[in-house]
């Protein structure tokens, strides 16, 4: 009995505790800010690479040196659960002051309430009309103004030099090219080429490119151009040209697949340069301008900077127009393998490097996915007609058309 | 006030008179009671709310949110993906369980015997069961894999096939490899709990069998199968609702694809709430897994309460 009651007692407080622990969350947050101590701005990111890790951290540092009110420090969440992390931030009020996202993601989140509006803040900072308007839209919603692009990044077709010289061919700049390169240079275990169509984000990134090339929107599929898109994808995967694993590939995989010498074309981005550089140094390879439908068409990548809705958004907005100068900016975008999303900055870069320069002549022609605050859905719907073509489950016929039933019924 | 003092009297008393009477008891039963409420009750009833309300990427950070009533579960039931991975779901459960079950019982029965190094062998079969679902998922991801994995390789060196079958690639092929992934993972949790009950029946019994002329068959039958019945019950329960709720193999392996052929309730539910971000639907989603789960359980109970019975 003496036990039974202890145990009682026990469970009494505790749960006291627990009703405590909960009222402590739903107060103030705690007031960390005394006179002469420096608040902090916590940025998340899912940067893995150590280059990208350690660049960032110097950034940080530059800034914190720079004056004596702000502290900032960044705190890395891997990608797969970067969504998640922040979707569950929502629910228990633990959220960063900054976060570092994926583009197309921006809108989502704008629209959930939790990044600051902070078009009126920006609108007299000289540095806005130098962004180039791609990477600048990704960042509004309805509008107005929730960040600032990061740094920016597009796709462009990689070959292998050697491997398209003994087919006796040269790099595809039409679709029909592409086919034809494609098929001639499969032959063994070696396939003509491969892009990553995994059935989420990434595999979409890929897919737009297609999408676009016919002068479709992200939101139009169940059309003459739309089909003619899917169809692209599945001649390639019939003809055997592409791999029908390449929707299990990422772009890293892609990539390693490529410098193995299994492809002798792929579509990636500018950020695989550096790794191909150092791991493959006797591979023969060079980057052209993606091939073209009926208007040149590439999808913009990378990152945008938002600052959450709460206590730290003026210092949030310093830190910004700090990264965000061209004089910061230009240590550092290089370092990333990024282009940057300002003219004034992009127009130095790379100035000796035919390859990266490529890319920045793409970049003309790349647009950013959406924005909608309902992307993710769209974008599933896209990479799984995209899926359904490669595995030859679906025509492009029906995929578009079911497709585009899901996309109606989000846009609207 | 006056009537106050009285009742309280009254109150104690009827306390005191409810535990005289041997009630004391649900004083026992109270801790767990509330660690139930607490830990099992609340996130279901919480999980329920949630999916009668209407929660996506918009209204997730709204003060109110909307009340739907079943509106969620009727989007789901006319959303082919969410039939497709509730029939994947009971494909996937019972074809592991019967292939788990039968090799298994039959590695159960040959480690039974009594040769050199039996025990250590059984041992080393535990292996696939103690490794970390996701190590075991990569693994077979390349292992199936269409050009460097080593089940193509060694069907065409063994000239079972000419061309590398696209294993992850088809619908059909994928389930199969998930079947088989998992098959493998289960096999040494079936053997060893049924080895336990192999041990608990006396050898006296076969004796006796073999004196009165029976088979191996029948001795199988008649003595084998019925002493294990409870052992057989709570492998294929327990069995049942670990392969029902299996997510991270999936996830894996397949990631519900190719064209969301291999989704399980688990796999789907997650895709719609942090990949999609309807909320209100993967809880919705959540709850019929739950759902079909609770009715597995009561019949499980139902089973163990009747053996108890027919025993007293």
């Amino acid at each position: 009995m003496k036990k039974g009651i202890a145990a009682i007692l026990i469970l009494f407080v505790s749960g006291l505790l627990f009703a405590g622990g909960a009222q402590e969350k739903q107060g103030t947050p705690e007031s960390d800010s005394a006179p002469g101590e420096k608040k902090t701005v916590v940025i998340w990111n899912y940067w893995e690479t150590v280059k990208h890790q350690e660049t960032l951290a110097r950034i940080c540092k530059d800034y914190n040196n720079s004056q004596d009110q702000v502290e900032v420090v960044t705190k890395y969440i891997p990608f797969a659960d970067f969504k998640k992390q922040l979707s569950i931030g929502v629910v228990a009020s633990e959220l960063p002051d900054m976060v570092i996202i994926d583009n197309p993601d921006h809108a989502s989140y704008a629209a959930m309430g939790i990044f600051a509006d902070i078009t009126d803040e920006l609108a007299s900072w000289p540095g806005l009309k130098e962004y180039y308007e791609g990477p600048l839209n990704s960042c509004k919603l309805d509008g107005r103004l929730y960040g600032l692009p990061f740094g920016s990044n597009c796709l462009s077709l990689f070959y292998n030099e050697d491997m398209l010289n003994e087919a006796g061919v040269e790099p595809p700049t039409t679709w029909e090219e592409l086919k034809d390169v494609a098929l001639k240079t499969t032959k063994g275990t070696v396939h003509g080429f491969g892009i990553s169509s995994l059935q989420n984000e990434e595999g979409t990134f890929g897919f737009l490119c297609w999408l676009w090339g016919t002068g479709n929107s992200s939101f139009e599929i169940n059309d003459a151009n739309g089909i003619k898109a899917l169809s692209l994808v599945r001649d390639l995967a019939k003809s055997g040209a592409m791999p029908k694993d390449v929707i299990n590939w990422t772009q890293g995989d892609t990539m390693n697949q490529f410098i193995s010498g299994n492809l002798a074309m792929m579509v990636n981005g500018p950020w695989q340069v550096p790794t191909m550089r150092e791991q493959a140094p006797d591979l023969n390879w060079n980057v052209v301008m993606m091939p073209v439908g009926d208007e040149p068409a590439s999808d913009l990548g990378g990152e945008n900077f938002a600052i959450i809705n709460g206590d730290r958004v003026p210092e949030a907005i310093e830190f910004l127009k700090f990264v965000a100068s061209p004089e910061e900016m230009k240590t550092y975008i290089n370092d990333f393998g990024y282009i940057a999303s300002r003219k004034d900055v992009a127009d130095t870069q790379f100035s000796d490097d035919p390859i990266m320069k490529v890319f920045v002549k793409q970049m003309a022609y790349a647009y950013p996915r959406g924005p909608h605050p309902r992307w993710p859905e769209i974008s599933d719907a896209l990479s799984l007609a995209m899926n359904e073509c490669i595995t030859g489950v679906s025509t492009p016929e029906a995929a578009a058309a079911k497709a585009q039933q899901t996309i109606d019924s989000i846009v609207k | 006030m006056r009537s106050f003092i009285p009742r309280t009297v009254y109150v104690i008393q009827k306390i005191r008179r409810f535990f005289r009477f041997g009630n004391t008891g649900y004083l026992f039963v109270l801790p767990a009671l509330l660690y139930m409420l607490a830990f099992v009750g609340y996130p279901i009833i919480s999980n329920f709310i949630l999916s009668v309300q209407d929660v996506t990427v918009t209204t997730i950070n709204a003060p109110t949110k909307d009340f739907v009533g079943f509106e969620n579960y009727r989007t789901l039931l006319e959303d082919e993906v969410l039939i497709t991975s509730i029939r994947n779901t009971f494909i996937f459960t019972i074809a592991c369980l019967i292939f788990q079950f039968l090799i298994g019982f039959a590695l159960a029965l040959f480690f039974n015997k009594d040769f050199p190094f039996a025990k250590p062998l059984r041992g080393l079969l535990m292996i696939p069961w103690m490794i970390p679902m996701t190590v075991s998922g990569l693994m077979f991801k390349f292992m199936f894999s269409t050009n460097v994995g080593i089940i193509n390789q060694l069907l065409q060196m063994s000239r079972v096939i000419e061309e590398p079958i696209e294993w992850l690639m088809h619908p059909g092929s994928a389930m199969f490899s998930l079947i088989a992934t998992n098959t493998w993972i289960g096999i040494p949790f079936n053997m060893i709990l049924l080895s336990t009950g192999l041990t608990t029946i006396p050898p006296e019994l076969y004796e006796a069998a073999a004196i009165d002329g029976a088979n191996k068959r029948q001795s199988f039958f008649k003595i084998t199968v019925p002493l294990l019945k409870s052992a057989i019950e709570a492998v294929l329960i327990l069995g049942f609702i670990y392969t029902f709720k299996v997510f991270d193999l999936v996830f894996v392996m397949t990631n519900g694809g190719p064209v969301n052929s291999t989704h399980l309730l688990s796999t789907y539910s997650y895709k719609l709430s942090f990949g999609l971000f309807k909320y209100s639907q993967g809880a919705a989603t959540a709850n019929i897994l739950f759902i079909i789960l609770f009715c597995v359980s009561i019949i499980y109970l139902k089973f163990v309460y009747n053996d108890k019975g027919t025993a007293a």
